[in-house]
């Protein structure tokens, strides 16, 4: 008890140190202002990085570097962990397992007639647009190409990223569409023409909104303490879910909607009676 | 003329790039592998469960086929008593039959032994009542004085009392 009282002593002695030695070293020489920041937060345009002699948008580099750390990831667990997989799964095997099902289920009950490719294709997404909203808690710095330092944000709060985002999945619901019933897909497909945009967007404006206030938290010192575990951890997990489940979900239903044989077709199949959705 | 908000062809060909290496590579590296294991332990547990409906089948045909031939089995005891039964029955008859034919031996034999004895004791008394007869003739004829007769009488009453 006395040593729980001693370590409780000695944490609360630090982190008064550390606020009293952040409020002593004052703000740093700030080289924008706030509306710099809304602003740049949102176009990118200048703070840029260099990408084999090009400026790109911090929002790239951070896409590069989370598909590379869940390549990793993925070609680790594919080498150490799948084979040793047995039928009473562990931990991390339950994990993989149930991130697995979970995609390969939702492509199955939203698109029925033709899952593999989507369920495949959503796993992906949701992986990338999980990890990808989680990045932006790390932290990572880049060095702009004017020299100044810049902390990497979520890949998908670059509208470059969403709109890329947006107009694939698109292209894969358009492609269920066509492989599956033809002209008749195309057209179901591009009847919902509204779906790029409002997809892309809707990934820029949720990713955005929390990029926004998180900068904002940070770029005034004295709202840096304990709001920042509310407003940077907690908001950005929601938003990972959320933003996951909402695109993954989109693409699936979509998917599944285009890709439904037509009544013709099913009652020809099925030799006139109805068609087994299960 | 420059794309509002910043939007750029060059790296949304680029991100795109980005996503499809990472689709292709996830697919191949994780949700191919995973769903493949899933797929095989599926397999598993529904072979186990075929196997264990089979034996559940065999052991129903089995129960029904020990069932039978409990029921065959009674319907065997009541047929092996009834023989049993009918021939203790035949036995019980046979033995029956024996003694009753022992008996007329032994009532025939009996009756042959009594006219046996009948006649030889006929033929006893004939002779006895031959012997008899012959000696009272002999006496008559040798008819001897009464006072002699009384003393031979007496004689022979007095010998037969000494024995």
């Amino acid at each position: 008890m006395k040593q729980h009282k001693k370590g409780l002593i000695v944490w609360a002695i630090v982190v008064l140190a550390l606020l009293g030695g952040a409020l002593l070293a004052g703000p740093s020489q700030r080289t924008e202002t706030v509306q710099e920041a809304m602003r740049d937060a949102v176009l990118h345009n200048v703070n840029q990085i260099g990408l084999f002699g090009k400026a790109v948008n911090p929002g790239l580099i951070s896409a590069l570097l989370v598909t590379a750390a869940l390549l990793l990831a993925a070609a680790l667990i594919r080498v150490f962990a799948v084979p040793r997989f047995r039928y009473q799964p562990g931990k991390l095997q339950l994990l993989l397992e149930e991130a697995v099902g979970l995609f390969d289920r939702m492509a199955k009950n939203s698109s029925p007639h033709r899952f593999r490719f989507v369920g495949a294709y959503i796993f992906a997404a949701g992986a990338y647009i999980f990890v990808g909203t989680l990045f932006e808690l790390l932290g990572v710095q880049a060095v702009t190409v004017h020299g100044h330092p810049v902390t990497l944000p979520a890949p998908l709060s670059d509208v470059n990223a969403a709109i890329a985002l947006g107009t694939l999945s698109y292209l894969v619901i358009l492609s269920g569409g066509v492989a599956a019933n033809g002209l008749r897909g195309l057209g179901r497909t591009l009847k919902e023409f509204s779906l790029p945009i409002s997809m892309s967007f809707r990934l820029f404006g949720a990713l955005l909104s929390g990029l926004l206030v998180t900068e904002l938290v940070y770029y005034y010192v004295s709202l840096s303490f304990v709001l920042p575990v509310v407003v940077g951890v907690l908001f950005t997990l929601l938003h990972a879910l959320i933003q996951t489940y909402v695109l993954t979900m989109l693409t699936a239903m979509y998917f599944g909607e285009v890709s439904e044989p037509s009544p013709k077709k099913a009652k020809k199949a099925s030799g006139g009676e109805k068609p087994e959705l299960s | 003329m420059p794309w509002p908000l910043n939007i750029d062809p060059q790296q949304i060909l680029l991100h795109w790039m980005n996503l499809a290496i990472l689709a292709g590579g996830l697919y191949f590296l994780l949700y191919k592998p995973v769903k493949e294991f899933m797929a095989k332990r599926e397999a598993y547990y529904k072979e186990l469960d075929g196997q264990a409906q089979d034996k559940l089948a065999r052991a129903e045909e089995l129960k029904a086929e020990y069932q039978a031939k409990l029921d065959g089995a009674g319907e065997e005891i009541r047929q092996a008593r009834a023989r049993a039964q009918q021939s203790a029955q035949q036995s019980a008859q046979e033995q029956l039959d024996q003694a009753q034919e022992q008996a007329n031996q032994i009532v025939a034999h009996a009756h042959v032994e009594a006219e046996r004895v009948r006649e030889q004791g006929l033929r006893d008394s004939q002779q006895e009542l031959r012997r008899l007869a012959e000696e009272a003739t002999r006496r008559l004829a040798l008819r001897q004085d009464p006072f002699d007769q009384f003393l031979d009488l007496a004689e022979g009453g007095k010998r037969n009392e000494s024995r």
